[in-house]
């Protein structure tokens, strides 16, 4: 795409776009995220004391800063505004005005006082677009329940179905495991994201409106596939879900995922391995054949990983045309030749001058391409600014 | 239901999508109420089409969440004239999707610049493992594969254990961002008139997952896996109970939660305990907490306690099985599960609307797997102009097949 082309187009995907983001939760946060990586005008409507999320976990050692809220607040704006005040909400009310889109996760019970109530907003602003996202939603007989990541994960579904393959093999006896960080909460954001685009994309024909994000049902919705699964009559579980053969396997310097689920790919499979005997046996060219014998090709795969360096494999097996990765650490991530001639990360200031690398946005704009770095918002910086 | 009532209706795409991103993310489209038409072919027909051995289906799917709504044409992209038709179905829509590999579009004659050429303000949504550009951009995955590569699954296991794969929900996540982002884009043209190529790879949306470790990362820190535990809640765990594989999900943020957790679990010794006093106290004692709760959860019913414990403030959950969900109340309610079924498919359930809307409030599932080629008198007659004696001479030459 030649940079003419790029003028042409003009600006990002969503320059122009106005956002209020409301939110003490990783899920509204992320919707802000997304939206602000995409041009949007992001203005985090913090309380007096600043968004619980600047001190959450991990922190930076040396810069005060939280990484989940550097990750999560980077292209945002800070604006401190006592929702329990009158001055707050005349703030408020002032700065919505114009605004399309208000991202907001007060708790039910809760927005009364804050001047957050769906029909109070919608009466004063009516072609705003108010998304709420709660972690189970506004409506529904467990609105008012509460959830961390760790209890949505297990409430969508998917925490009870993990760990599965070699982790579930070696620690049959231990409890479920969660994914990583905020993976639900992370659903339920970008869910938000898409559902107040998508109301952005009506107003012209219907006006504003409310919508009513959960991150229990964004939760459910990635893991759909098992929901489909109980309707063909089999019920998941993460002792049983695993693939046949094929999976997760240590190698010299570290894991590599292997899966094979086209007959091509097992004919590559074998050729990456050298066609040892056992492979060669005639019956394995029958896919149900192979499932069947899962656990002893598993046990062949094992031996010949743990005498191959894991990048020769995972090198070999791509070039093979056999579906291979390495398990990559975040610092492999973040050094990546992939990351780095894509343009993956950008540069974040942090206090005290120190730099850091943030990643831009898990999706790209070719003929636009998104603007990258930035820093980590002051706790009401926008209210030093005088008044335009 | 109307798609009239539907905040997406009169958007249209040409879904070129396979396997499950993709189709995840333009059936995400089509509940909003997007009209979405899936070009596919006898010669290679779509995953559930087919048997899948690996999850011991040994016919066609019945059902299948990620083709609802959707109307169905057969195309053989071999065929020039295919692919000239295909052109003239992006031409007439707002959104063309696909998902193959990095280059399969441009050698069929599809490419970005192909559709701009009949369609000067298309958007192309390309999913793919890893991307339309960078040296891995030709590598084939999966999810397992995208979780791998992202480092999301690294970053996920028990501490003393290997990583651990991601499944279903890793490509169902991509589709999903794949989704806000083909919305940006709608709304880039809206305002421009302009085209564009959205880009996503599934493995950057695995690396999004740990944005906060990969910032750790890039000052040098090398982040460690925590498993189930929390760098600022303890308790924060998964505990077994009174019935077998039925297990409590706890959350305990802070000294107030801790104390009404243990005054409903009946422990005032604990309530007093200076180890357990404020929350650097707990964490500290994390692993004396984890005991003390193993032992007291044994004796109790997970579910009549998650109740009590929320209603006392405290963040807990029972894990779920997918029977759990499918009997709650709760996402029935919201419809966020919904009850679907047919002339040839018994009642079950399927994951209904992402979302609810006050105004456009008519989304979620209107119809149900199409049969291969169903809606081709709708797009291909109505649509394109095409008469029956055209249509049985490109299926005679098997263009349309």
């Amino acid at each position: 795409m030649s940079s003419e082309d790029s003028l042409q187009c003009g600006g990002l995907p969503l320059t122009g776009c106005r956002v209020i983001e409301h939110s003490r939760t990783v899920a509204a946060a992320y919707a802000g995220r997304l939206l602000a990586a995409m041009g949007a005008t992001v203005v985090m409507a913090e309380p007096p004391e600043g968004s619980p999320l600047r001190s959450a976990p991990p922190l930076l050692d040396g810069t005060g800063h939280s990484a989940l809220f550097a990750f999560l607040s980077v292209g945002k704006r800070s604006l401190v505004c006592d929702l329990l005040s009158p001055e707050g909400r005349r703030l408020l009310e002032r700065e919505l005005d114009g605004v399309d889109i208000l991202i907001d996760d007060t708790p039910v019970r809760a927005r009364g006082p804050q001047m957050l109530a769906p029909d109070a907003v919608a009466g004063r602003f009516p072609t705003l677009v108010h998304v709420s996202v709660l972690p189970f939603g506004a409506s529904g007989p467990k609105a008012d329940w509460d959830g961390e990541e760790l209890n949505l994960l297990h409430a969508g579904g998917e925490g009870f179905l993990l760990p599965n393959g070699l982790s579930n093999e070696l620690f049959p006896d231990r409890p479920p495991l969660q994914i990583y960080g905020h993976f639900s909460e992370y659903q339920g954001g970008s869910m938000a994201a898409f559902a107040a685009l998508s109301a952005w994309w009506a107003v012209p024909e219907f006006g504003g409106q409310y919508v009513d994000v959960s991150v229990q049902d964004a939760a459910l919705s990635v893991g759909a596939f098992a929901l489909q699964r109980l309707g063909d009559g089999s019920l998941e579980h993460r002792n049983t879900r695993r693939f046949r053969y094929g999976g997760v396997f240590e190698a010299q310097g570290g894991f590599v995922q292997l899966l094979t689920l086209e007959d091509r790919q097992w004919t590559a499979l074998v050729e990456l391995l050298g066609r040892p005997v056992w492979a060669r046996d005639a019956s394995l060219c029958d896919p149900l054949e192979r499932s069947r014998r899962g656990d002893e090709i598993n046990h062949h795969i094992r031996d010949w990983t743990s005498r191959h360096n894991v990048d020769d494999i995972v090198q070999r097996a791509q070039k093979l045309g056999v579906p291979a990765a390495k398990y990559r650490t975040p610092a492999e991530v973040i050094h990546g030749e992939h990351e780095r001639s894509r343009g993956l990360f950008a540069p974040l200031m942090l206090d005290g001058g120190v730099k850091a690398e943030v990643l831009v946005a898990p999706f790209q704009f070719r003929c636009t391409p998104l603007q990258a770095g930035g820093r980590v918002p002051a706790l009401g910086e926008m209210n030093q600014e005088p008044a335009p | 239901m109307s798609r009239a009532k539907a905040p997406l209706h009169g958007v249209r795409i040409a879904d070129f999508t396979i396997h499950a991103a993709g189709p995840f993310c333009t059936q995400l489209l089509s509940q909003l109420g997007a009209e979405c038409i899936k070009i596919e072919s006898k010669t290679r027909p779509d995953a559930f089409r087919k048997p899948h051995a690996v999850y011991g289906r040994m016919s066609a799917a019945t059902f299948d969440q990620v083709s609802v709504n959707k109307l169905s044409v057969r195309l053989n992209l071999k065929q020039p004239e295919a692919v000239a038709l295909a052109k003239r179905l992006v031409a007439i829509s707002d959104v063309a999707a696909e998902s193959f590999r990095a280059g399969v579009m441009q050698r069929l004659g599809l490419g970005f610049e192909d559709l701009r050429a009949v369609k000067p303000d298309v958007i192309l949504l390309s999913l793919s493992s890893c991307g339309q550009s960078g040296p891995d951009s030709h590598f084939a995955g999966y999810a397992p594969l995208f979780g791998a590569w992202g480092g999301l699954g690294w970053m996920t296991g028990y501490a003393d254990g290997p990583p651990v794969e991601m499944r279903h929900v890793m490509d169902h996540s991509a589709g999903i961002h794949a989704a806000v982002a083909t919305m940006a884009a709608l709304h880039q043209r809206r305002r421009t008139g302009k085209a564009q190529h959205v880009d996503l790879a599934a493995r950057e949306v695995a690396s999004a997952m740990i944005g906060d470790a990969l910032i750790q990362a890039s000052l040098g820190i090398a982040p460690v896996r925590p498993g189930n535990r929390h760098l600022s809640m303890a308790p924060h765990g998964v505990y077994p109970t009174g019935q077998p594989d039925r297990w409590l999900t706890l959350a305990v943020r802070n000294d107030a939660e801790w104390q009404a957790l243990v005054r409903e679990l009946d422990q005032p010794a604990a309530a007093g305990d200076p180890r357990f006093a404020t929350a650097e106290a707990r964490l500290r004692h994390r692993d004396e907490i984890d005991v003390l709760l193993a032992q007291l959860l044994v004796a109790c019913n997970a579910d009549t306690t998650a109740e009590r414990l929320q209603r006392a403030g405290v963040c807990a959950h029972v894990s779920w099985s997918m029977v759990d969900v499918a009997r709650d109340p709760h996402l029935r309610a919201r419809g966020a599960t919904t009850e679907v079924g047919g002339p040839d498919l018994p009642p079950r359930l399927a994951v209904g609307a992402p979302a609810r809307f006050s105004k456009t409030h008519d989304v979620g599932i209107r119809r149900l797997t199409p049969a291969l080629g169903q809606d081709e008198e709708y797009v291909f007659g109505e649509l394109l102009g095409l008469s029956t004696v055209q249509r049985a001479d490109l299926e005679t030459r098997e263009v349309i097949r």
